[in-house]
């Protein structure tokens, strides 16, 4: 089902990802619109070529001191270092708003995996003795999004979402809602995610390294969502609109051209269609799109479970004031998301 | 903050499987006898932690449930979903009256299929290679695809994960697609299991007491870990009269938030605690006074009773007292991904039965702790308005406000 146009906006984004730390990378990249993935090396997994998308240029110390980004799992490094970006490039200063007024909700998709991973180690290896205490808090996949809130003081509406390859997606959909229904002005949103050796390993395990597991990369897009007359009140950079937002879970056996028009009803319209997770694989799906110009922001930095953080954020900075865009998410058993974007600020144009 | 008008959301289906009930009925009398479940663990080995009970589901047999086929492609986590997603969907028969893409699932998630995850982490470590199919379940948006799948629910699918506080949230949104319109009827809930990774996490921060846990008590030294999965179906009041569906209660609103403070620990004052409390009760358009009681988080650690009962105090100032602050995790232990939802399940259940149940094995008054925590028995109720409160590592807080179904007397 569509949802009415509420003058939600977008008032400031934040990238991490294998471009690059900051937007300006992101832009660049997509300008050039050449694959960033480098190859896997041999010593982490074997039988390549495989190619992943690292976020190699992130570097904590940029940032914080060492002792502060210990206490921090890898995506919450990319999370608090992303959300306090995002809040910079909005004009939002700690301070100047009601700390109650601003949430996070992020999609997630390994997230913790890494801690779990390595406390799990401990104790396989050395019993109860090799347990670290201080890596289990952040094993939750809320960590980023938790994390962010503290050191951001974000004390609004605080969730983490995942559902495959729409989970930044998913996130949107609640950040919107929430900002609708004015259980916040502002609201962070967006997906983070990260990569690792035995995440790889997994995808191998699973004979998903050629297919859903390949490319996969790592990274934040973090975009501050904002009720237009709080930003237009506060006199904020509008970058562009939210608008309808399309979802269904799967496509009913025997009934999927039911589920496809509720996705994309016709006549469906843009200047600019954006794709991501896996919606360049599907076809039943890509014949209804508009002959639009895409973007797939996959194919440049890599895909990842919450992708659509980066994705959506791509989008926004492709718009042309005025020009509909058409984002598309799917994953391979679902959910699909259709979502409208509108370039600039909605109201004015 | 202002609250908007919206339709009521009716609770139109209930489905429960855990160690405390493997249905409604079961769940119900062990509810309403105060038996806890909490027991010795054989699920994995426990030796080597100064705790070694919690809520386990023992003796579970998936072949009672599922072919051996459709048993291997699911993980314990998901199973425990699936069985309980069925009943709450049999019970509110929601199948027969909407389109598959008008049934969507919001589904608070867990460890999900860690417990299966770890053993192939385990074997690998070894040198060996793992059972590829253990790792099948590991990412928690998995449980929501099985029941989809099982249930022919094509509508709208999220898995929220905010720790503890999960499948409490997911009623909370589950309520609000539902008030959009976006579906017709919500499936919500939890599913979480047992696993080497929470059992060994939370003994390794010592907040596992060795005996089962005595939420408000004296004494008191942490949680019992539990499993479990529970579901509820919302639908709007008109359309679920109009098809004269069952209606077990209502979700008359909710309020989530971060307390932006601490990871593991709450701001000790309980500001945001009440603040999240009172922001529910505003946006379901009631006041405190019209609240009978609250099924508290009551995870039965030092720090979070007291804190919660310091909350209660802020919403209910000089009326605390009378609102009894119980805690039901002594009965089904603290299923993590899966506790707000049991503990909704819970609250709809005694508000039903006239009854406000006991906070089980008391081991004496804390002066911290100073409120009616119903510890000397259930106490028998004529309020029709609960909260349920859920609390997260992170600082993720959900508050349910849960109206009965019951015709008022």
């Amino acid at each position: 089902m569509n949802s009415a146009y509420h003058d939600t906006v977008i008032t400031g984004l934040a990238a991490i990802s294998t471009a690059g730390v900051g937007i300006d990378p992101l832009r660049a990249a997509l300008e050039r619109g050449t694959s960033l993935l480098a190859p896997v090396p041999e010593g982490v997994l074997a039988g390549g070529p495989h190619f992943w998308g690292k976020a190699d240029a992130f570097r904590a110390a940029d940032f914080m001191t060492p002792l502060k980004a210990r206490k921090f799992d890898r995506c919450s490094l990319f999370a608090v270092v992303a959300a306090g970006m995002a809040l910079k490039d909005a004009g939002i200063v700690q301070g100047s708003c009601d700390p109650a007024r601003i949430g996070i909700v992020l999609g997630c998709g390994f997230g913790g995996i890494n801690n779990a991973e390595e406390f799990l180690r401990g104790f396989f290896s050395s019993g109860a003795e090799g347990m670290v205490p201080m890596l289990f808090p952040n094993i939750v996949p809320n960590a980023s999004a938790s994390n962010a809130s503290i050191e951001h003081k974000l004390k609004g509406p605080n969730l983490t979402t995942i559902q495959r390859f729409c989970s930044a997606e998913s996130a949107l959909l609640l950040a919107l809602r929430f900002l609708e229904e004015d259980r916040a002005d502002i609201i962070l949103t967006g997906g983070v995610d990260e990569v690792t050796p035995t995440i790889l390993k997994g995808f191998s395990a699973l004979g998903q390294l050629r297919s859903f597991g390949s490319g996969f990369s790592e990274g934040a897009g973090i975009l501050v969502l904002e009720r237009g007359d709080h930003a237009r009140r506060r006199k904020a950079r509008i970058l562009a609109g939210v608008g309808g937002v399309r979802t269904i879970g799967r496509l009913a056996p025997g009934a999927s051209q039911e589920g496809i028009n509720r996705l994309l009803p016709e006549p469906c319209e843009a200047d600019l269609v954006a794709l991501s997770g896996t919606a360049h694989l599907a076809r039943e799906l890509l014949d209804r799109l508009p002959a639009a110009p895409r973007l797939d922001t996959g194919e440049i930095l890599g895909r990842s479970l919450a992708m659509g953080g980066l994705s959506m954020a791509s989008l926004v900075l492709r718009l042309a004031p005025g020009d509909r865009g058409l984002y598309l998410a799917a994953s391979p058993e679902g959910p699909w998301y259709a979502i409208d974007w509108y370039g600039g600020d909605p109201v004015q144009s | 903050m202002k609250a908007m008008k919206r339709n009521r959301i009716a609770i139109t289906g209930l489905g429960i499987f855990s160690a405390a009930g493997r249905d409604l009925p079961s769940f119900r009398k062990s509810l309403l006898a105060g038996r806890s479940a909490i027991g010795p663990i054989d699920l994995f080995d426990v030796a080597s932690f100064p705790s070694g009970i919690g809520a386990q589901v023992r003796g579970y047999d998936p072949l009672d449930y599922f072919t051996a086929r459709r048993a291997a492609k699911m993980s314990r986590v998901d199973q425990f979903g699936v069985i309980a997603a069925g009943e709450a969907l049999r019970d509110s028969r929601v199948s027969e009256h909407y389109s598959p893409y008008d049934i969507g699932i919001s589904l608070g998630a867990g460890a999900s299929g860690m417990l299966q995850a770890e053993e192939w982490l385990r074997v690998s470590l070894t040198g060996k290679r793992g059972d590829p199919s253990l790792l099948r379940g590991l990412l928690p948006d998995r449980t929501a695809t099985s029941i989809a799948e099982s249930y022919n629910l094509c509508g709208y699918q999220v898995s929220i994960t905010t720790a503890c506080s999960s499948s409490a949230s997911s009623i909370g949104w589950g309520a609000d697609l539902v008030a959009t319109g976006r579906v017709k009827a919500a499936l919500c809930g939890g599913s979480d299991c047992l696993s080497l990774l929470t059992f060994a996490g939370f003994n390794s921060l010592k907040v596992v007491d060795p005996s089962p846990c005595s939420p408000f008590s004296l004494g008191r030294q942490g949680i019992s870990l539990g499993e479990g999965a529970a579901f509820l179906v919302l639908e709007d009041e008109a359309e679920a009269k109009k098809r004269a569906a069952p209606i077990y209660g209502y979700l008359l609103g909710y309020a989530v938030a971060g307390e932006a403070y601490h990871m593991t620990a709450p701001d000790t004052g309980g500001a945001d605690a009440a603040r999240v409390m009172s922001d529910a009760l505003r946006y379901a358009g009631v006041s405190p006074l019209e609240v009978g009681w609250v099924n508290a988080h009551g995870t039965g650690t030092p720090l979070n009773d007291a804190v919660e009962s310091r909350a209660v105090k802020l919403v209910f100032g000089e009326r605390a007292p009378l609102v009894p602050l119980v805690s039901t995790k002594g009965l089904t232990g603290h299923c993590l991904g899966a506790a707000g939802c049991i503990e909704a399940m819970a609250t709809v259940v005694s508000l039903n039965e006239g009854t406000i149940p006991q906070t089980l094995n008391f081991r004496g008054a804390d002066p911290e702790c100073d409120l009616d925590y119903c510890h000397a028995g259930a106490l028998p109720s004529a309020a029709t308005l609960a909260l349920s409160n859920s609390f997260a590592f992170g600082g993720n807080i959900t508050t349910l406000v849960i109206e009965s179904g019951r015709e008022p007397s």
